[in-house]
């Protein structure tokens, strides 16, 4: 059967993000056809969302949340899927230079799993700190298809993964309501609970999926109004 | 952090008065390419109404920017506008500001400091016509600069 | 109701989109843009002056971006009792004049206790990237 999750995305509770959750819920359910996602995960910036609870919501828009977090590293932004008490604990996700080895050996050592995100990314991805840097052990996988990337960064992942051999995930890095699911991921394991999403992350039978539509080529515009010169 | 975090909740002073006057709301409407009608024209009443847009148009107080850092005012990352009376031609618009929050994250530029002032914008009626949060960013130093 | 008299919150589904629609803002309008709210950083204004900045050239004020997006709304809203109440936008990338933009946005919730509709409002540029993403919240007056 497989389950198909947006696996980055970023609700109001991140400080550049309005998208309320109920909101990315029911637009999940209205573009089902072209978006046909299971579920989110709210990887929220430098924070973990210890106590909210979506279980109301997802029964009553039969989609699946959970929450994980987008923290920021010596070597670029990353995903940590399993955050608990242990790992909240041992770092904070606050701190915008946490040390990435550790944060990916510690986390794994303490039940979840550290995913690179955006590495296509100038300055917060791990293409250009691998210009300067050894390259990072232990990598479980990188997000090869973010929705928010910019001309040419996506590709720059590819690279990587050809290059290293990585895994790749894809997700939305949604901060807009009308974006969530727009790159996904499909597990070919059913994934109903955080526990199982890391056991997935970590088995790698999983690839990242593309449902942004393709635009034709632009055409030449025309002035709206007079007085564009 | 290139910011001291004792600016949170600091108030500036307001600024003087600035009167609104009909010709500068035509000339933004031409700018912005506003040419419904609704705006910049006066009504049924007679008023000349500005585009809500024009809330932003209303500039700090200069002693806010002689706290930002020594390599310039930065940029500005983003608005959260409130719009909360219209803006009329004649109407004389006061702002005062304060540091709502600052913190530091990483992105395509690097690390940056965020600084979130909040201005209120009141007219003579002593009404508050909108609130304008403004999101300022500022790349922070790298070694040696 | 016709469509001159504007959008009526009844009327109004998610799901629903604002535009596209297709914009090329010139050199010289967006330094009158930047004139006429009084900024006079040479970004806005003079090529070399932006270049010195390392920026390519002068670039599009972020509040032009807001204004643009809040029209795209207040368009949509027309001439009838709907009222753009708030407007929240992140710059994500430098605006530059004498490109192709398109203005779009969906509505994205309503609400009907309090008569709102929230839209997703942006920016993007000929290779689909998002310069500038927010978010508005028109309001309707009870009943409509």
């Amino acid at each position: 059967m497989g389950t198909i999750l947006d696996l980055h995305s970023h609700s109001e509770a991140s400080d550049d993000s309005r998208a309320p959750v109920a909101a990315y819920l029911n637009w999940i359910k209205l573009r089902r056809a072209e978006r046909p996602i299971d579920g989110l995960v709210l990887t929220e910036h430098r924070q973990f969302n210890r106590h909210a609870d979506y279980r109301v919501l997802e029964d009553k828009f039969g989609v699946l949340v959970l929450r994980a977090s987008e923290v920021e590293t010596d070597y670029g932004h990353m995903l940590v899927f399993g955050v608990n008490e242990a790992i909240l604990a041992r770092f904070d996700f606050t701190n915008v230079r946490l040390p990435a080895q550790e944060v990916i050996d510690e986390v794994a050592r303490l039940g979840g799993a550290v995913v690179p995100c955006h590495p296509g990314r100038p300055t917060v991805g791990l293409c250009e700190h691998y210009e300067s840097k050894p390259p990072l052990e232990n990598v479980v996988a990188v997000e090869l298809l973010n929705g928010g990337s910019r001309k040419g960064e996506n590709e720059r992942s590819a690279e990587l993964v050809n290059r290293y051999g990585y895994r790749a995930i894809g997700g939305s890095d949604s901060h807009m309501v009308s974006l969530i699911g727009l790159c996904a991921t499909r597990f070919e394991a059913e994934v109903r609970s955080i526990d199982e999403l890391v056991r997935e992350l970590k088995s790698g039978r999983y690839q990242p999926v593309d449902f942004r539509p393709h635009r034709p080529p632009p055409r030449r515009a025309e002035p709206l109004a007079a007085g564009n010169e | 952090m290139a910011f001291d975090q004792s600016l949170i909740g600091k108030e500036f002073e307001a600024t003087e008065p600035v009167t609104v006057s009909a010709e500068v709301i035509g000339e933004f409407c031409r700018a912005l390419g506003e040419d419904s009608g609704r705006y910049g024209r006066p009504g049924p009443d007679g008023a000349v109404v500005a585009p809500p847009s024009f809330a932003v148009t209303f500039r700090n107080t200069d002693a806010f920017f002689q706290y930002t850092p020594r390599f310039g005012r930065g940029f500005d990352a983003g608005k959260e506008v409130e719009f909360i009376a219209p803006i009329r031609a004649g109407d004389r618009i006061t702002l005062t500001s304060t540091v709502r929050e600052m913190y530091e994250k990483t992105g395509r530029s690097g690390t940056m400091t965020f600084v979130i002032l909040r201005s209120t914008l009141c007219n003579q009626r002593g009404e508050t016509v909108a609130h304008v949060d403004h999101r300022f960013v500022h790349r922070n130093p790298g070694p040696g600069e | 109701m016709s469509a001159a008299d504007g959008r009526h919150f009844a009327t109004i589904e998610i799901g629903e989109a604002l535009g596209p629609h297709e914009i090329v803002i010139g050199k010289a309008r967006a330094r009158a843009y930047a004139a006429v709210c009084g900024m006079g950083s040479g970004r806005f204004h003079d090529d070399e002056a932006a270049r010195a900045e390392g920026l390519p050239g002068i670039i599009i004020p972020g509040n032009f971006s807001l204004g643009l997006l809040s029209k795209l709304v207040t368009d949509w809203l027309g001439a009838g009792p709907g009222r753009l109440k708030r407007i929240g936008t992140t710059y994500r990338a430098m605006v530059f004049p004498e490109r192709r933009l398109l203005l779009q946005g969906f509505v994205t919730h309503l609400e009907p206790e309090s008569r709102a509709v929230e839209i997703d409002v942006w920016i993007e540029n000929e290779d689909n990237e998002r310069l500038v993403i927010g978010t508005a919240t028109a309001e309707f007056p009870p009943g409509d």
